[in-house]
């Protein structure tokens, strides 16, 4: 096709988990490349398959573009014959000359390019610099030297430009590029003469590979439940393992298998993780979300009668490992298992898991609490979480119900990690939440008090996640997580027992963890919950102490104010406030002075009567803030604040004082809006 | 049905075919083929190098006292390594495959991402684990570092799980049931007959019986005789105490009296002793 250029980098398997940030990266890192040589295209596509990596690039120009550069010549007192040099070396006469500063200059245009002549060059520098998280090197026989990095060996490059073969050596992986690729590693091996993209998506879909990863991932969807559908169940749905099982073939395969019926004894938690962990299996379930003896599986090759066995027993085989780790697991209580958490390192400086569990029982209040704090990390010493350690929590939650613990204490020792993340809810009993918050404070304390930041996008110890969780368990639990206990006395009590533990903090660990429990409040406002950043900060600088924030009510505050940021009528409060804070300044007004004042002019009364009416009501509407926020601006406009009657200006400034509170208190700090 | 051998000649005839000199294995405990020094201290240099060889396996953790059918603390590996890694590596894999009578039309063979990596060696590689029909048959990997040294000429090394491939071709459920010799009735050999008292006293002996405190002499023997071989320039012989070294503390690890601690103070012992014997590898080349 005209102007369109096709490069297909053909390798050994991809890695599915790098897929699909390959095709964005693939496309900014190409687009780079054509724009440092200058080149002129409409617009880059990338596709990705287990063993391709393509670039479609359409409207690319046959010819580079040219630019002005602007070329300094002599001083202007040179000699005449300097200038006269200069003109000619530049292929330019006198009236081209620009005289800037002292300097004469002229502009002269970039030399073009073959576009086609440099696409050798483009390739090289796209695979020097495509941005992969981890890449190789390989041996080119041919040069006795190493490549130069690329995910996995390339083995071919397919390039075609304005309808016609590219032919060039890349030097740095040894490969001339040609003008074919090949389909399916099993079921269409051959070369594959390509002309241009639409003849490549053709052929290669003929040759069973699908080019379009959301098509391939769509279809594995529609596929497996209409293939559960037909054994009556549902699949369990699961976004990341969709992705992972697109990303492992070229064309997808579904097949439905049978989980052997003497291991549905097994927790089904164990089950579907084993599934998924190891095979990749998707879980499927009865229409009442009960686990059935089935998976659904995707698989490169149409399923035969042996591939079906092979699959079934490759389960059976795991699942039998599991079995064994439960039935293992089943002959030690959970006692037993927490008194070998002295043996677990927590942190190397900040002592065991079994310290921990004392600490967390410092700031515990309940009996239930206790017993569940006991209990909650005991799972981490058995065989099954050594297996599956994403089944931390679920497995203790498990074990304690096996040995008859309380509902309630099951519950919350299975939702203690909650949440796990930024859209993970929080424990679902108060109980879970108080444990999962008591867990979370004490990672804080204990990391942020030794001096330990994230830098960057380098945070091993997970703080930023454990700050949100924090955050969520403040803004979303049941209101009473501190029970009557403010933020900083958990701070303080757990600095205390670390202390006693031998392990001194920080002198400033109540203020570091609650700056940065801040911190992360504004990042899940602002990212989590879609809340513009000058909202957030205008509610977070509406409390005294901003770093003692009331997060239930802050979180609120933000939520509300950001609609109220899209109302008519806004624009007036904010003018307002503005003007009322200008005014006041730093002036503090005590109320005791001015008692019985009468405001003699129009502007002043209507303040004051909308000032009433505002702080009459137990809630204060929006439309009352307005009315109040409009009478401000008028009275700003003809009225002297600043009256030179002491009495009069103190009253003045009283009432805006007011008006300042209530806005700050009801919607936020507007001084930055 | 294809016997237990028989799959061993049919991969040991194919590799001799592409170059590789059949070796047999290393006859010092290690946990994987990559221990033996043809496959750690061979990938060092740049010369050529093919073996290929069966490797006895010892992971004294895994033993299940030949209760588990897919689980022991013994097994063999089918160690491949070829230096510079060939053109089509992958292709001669699948025809190694195909040479042992996979049937590559019924099966579904794919290539899933699992880079390799051996602290303890120092040693890194990327590369795939290979599944048939979901299951794990093979570890492929392109070396990229021995004992914190880049490689200068890239390996690749291919490692197939025996009994995994026999299970898979003979259709049995265990380990134990594989048919070894391949004969039927009162002549079938089975890997149970070969293995499975070996098993279970080994199950008993690595968790329940071995002495402690010799196993921890035996450690801090190995130790000192590496470091000592090591001064007088005998690289193989201090890299095969470093080895031995290493199976004690694994052994050690079984028995369940290493703690957390202890643990890492171990390992980053061994670490030392064979990082000193690739650089003193190479540094004698």
């Amino acid at each position: 096709m005209y102007e369109e250029l096709l490069l297909e980098l053909f390798s050994e398997e991809i890695p599915a988990r790098l897929q699909r940030k390959a095709l964005v990266d693939a496309v900014t890192t190409f687009s780079d490349v054509m724009e440092n040589y200058n080149a002129v295209y409409d617009e880059v596509k990338s596709f990705v398959s287990p063993r391709r990596l393509t670039l479609l690039v359409r409207g690319l120009q046959p010819r580079t573009k040219s630019l002005v550069e602007r070329k300094r010549g002599p001083s202007v007192s040179a000699a005449e014959k300097a200038v006269d040099g200069f003109l000619r070396s530049n292929d330019k006469t006198m009236d081209d000359l620009l005289k800037i500063d002292n300097y004469y200059y002229v502009d002269v245009e970039t030399q073009t390019f073959e576009t086609r002549d440099l696409i050798g060059d483009m390739i090289t520098d796209f695979i020097t610099s495509m941005p992969w998280q981890k890449s190789m090197r390989w041996y080119l026989e041919d040069q006795g030297t190493l490549s130069a990095f690329w995910v996995r060996p390339i083995r071919s490059i397919l390039c075609v430009y304005d309808g016609t073969p590219v032919d060039v050596y890349v030097k740095s992986v040894g490969i001339r590029t040609c003008a074919h690729t090949y389909g399916h590693r099993f079921l269409a091996p051959g070369a594959i003469d390509i002309s241009d993209f639409e003849c490549y998506k053709e052929k290669l879909e003929a040759a069973h590979v699908i080019l379009d990863y959301e098509k391939k991932r769509n279809y594995i969807d529609m596929e497996m439940t209409k293939k559960a559908a037909g054994f009556g169940l549902h699949v369990r749905y699961d976004d990341g393992l969709l992705d992972e099982v697109a990303g492992l073939v070229e064309y997808p395969f579904v097949h439905v298998g049978v989980i052997d019926e003497r291991f549905m004894q097994l927790p089904s938690e164990v089950l579907s993780t084993s599934m998924k962990i190891h095979q990749k299996y998707f879980t499927m379930t009865y229409p009442d979300s009960v686990i059935a003896p089935f998976y659904g599986v995707v698989t490169n090759v149409p399923a035969t009668e042996v591939m079906s066995e092979g699959l079934n027993r490759v389960l059976r085989a795991r699942l039998s490992d599991a079995a064994f780790f439960y039935k293992e697991d089943l002959d030690v209580t959970l006692e037993a298992f927490a008194q070998r958490l002295s043996n677990v390192v927590f942190h190397e400086k900040l002592g065991s898991m079994a310290q921990k569990i004392d600490r967390m029982m410092s700031i515990a209040n309940t009996k239930d609490e206790h017993r569940a704090i006991a209990l909650c990390k005991a799972d981490l010493l058995t065989q099954m979480v050594g297996e599956f350690p994403e089944l931390q929590g679920t497995i203790g939650g498990i074990y304690a119900h096996v040995q008859d613990e309380s509902a309630e204490l099951c519950t919350a020792i299975r939702e203690h990690y909650k949440p796990a993340n930024a859209s993970d809810s929080v424990p679902s009993t108060l109980l879970g939440s108080r444990i999962s918050f008591f867990d979370k404070i004490d990672n804080l304390v204990g990391l942020l008090g030794i001096g330990i930041k994230p830098t960057g996008s380098k945070d091993p110890f997970a703080l930023r996640r454990t700050a949100l969780a924090v955050v969520k368990l403040l803004c979303e639990s049941d209101g009473s997580i501190l029970d009557s206990e403010t933020l900083s006395w958990y701070i303080d009590t757990l600095t205390t027992a670390y202390l006693d533990q031998g392990v001194p903090l920080d002198a400033d660990t109540d203020e570091i963890v609650k700056e940065f429990l801040v911190e992360r409040f504004k990042t899940f406002a602002i990212d989590g919950l879609e809340i513009g950043a000058d909202v957030v900060n205008a509610v977070v600088n509406s409390f005294e102490d901003p770093f003692s924030l009331d997060y239930r009510v802050a979180i609120e505050k933000a939520k509300r104010m950001n609609n109220i940021t899209t109302l008519d009528g806004f624009d007036t409060v904010r003018t307002a406030y503005k003007r009322a804070a200008g005014i006041i300044g730093d002036v503090h007004v005590d109320p005791l002075q001015v008692r019985d004042v009468q405001f003699h002019d129009s502007y002043m009364m209507k303040v004051s009567d909308t000032m009433q009416v505002l702080c009459s009501g137990a809630d204060v509407a929006f439309s009352r803030i307005i009315e109040a926020s409009a009478a401000i601006l008028e009275a700003c406009d003809n009225v002297l604040m600043n009256d030179p009657d002491p009495k009069v200006r103190i009253a003045n400034m009283y009432l805006l004082s007011k008006f300042v509170c209530v806005v700050r208190n009801e919607i936020g700090d507007l001084t930055y809006m | 049905m294809i016997s237990f051998q028989d799959i061993i000649f049919k991969l040991q005839k194919f590799w001799a075919e592409h170059g590789c000199a059949i070796l047999q294995p290393y006859d010092t405990e290690v946990g994987a083929g990559t221990s033996h020094y043809v496959t750690t201290l061979k990938a060092l240099d740049s010369n050529y190098w093919a073996a290929a060889f069966v490797q006895p396996c010892r992971r004294p953790k895994d033993g299940r006292y030949a209760d588990n059918p897919n689980r022991t603390q013994y097994y063999y590996q089918f160690q491949v390594i070829i230096k510079p890694a060939p053109a089509n590596p992958q292709e001669l894999y699948l025809d190694s495959l195909r040479a042992v009578g996979f049937d590559m039309a019924a099966h579904d063979v794919r290539f899933v991402e699992d880079d390799w990596e051996n602290p303890s060696l120092g040693a890194a590689g990327l590369g795939w684990e290979v599944w048939c029909d979901g299951m794990e048959i093979t570890q492929y990997t392109y070396f990229q570092q021995v004992g914190g040294i880049n490689c200068s000429v890239i390996p690749v090394e291919i490692t197939y799980g025996l009994e995994r491939i026999a299970t898979f071709m003979q259709g049995v459920e265990s380990h134990f049931d594989i048919n070894w010799n391949g004969k039927e009735g009162d002549q079938k050999l089975t890997y149970g007959d070969v293995l499975s008292r070996f098993e279970r006293e080994f199950s008993c002996y690595n968790f329940d019986v071995a002495s402690i405190d010799i196993l921890l002499e035996h450690f801090d023997n190995y130790e000192t005789e590496c470091s000592r071989l090591l001064a007088h320039s005998l690289v193989m012989p201090a890299y095969e105490q470093c080895v031995k070294a290493n199976h004690c503390f694994n052994i050690l690890d079984a028995r369940g009296v290493i703690s957390v601690t202890e643990r890492a103070g171990y390992i980053a012992r061994v670490r030392a002793l064979a990082k000193s014997c690739c650089q003193a590898w190479i540094e004698s080349l």
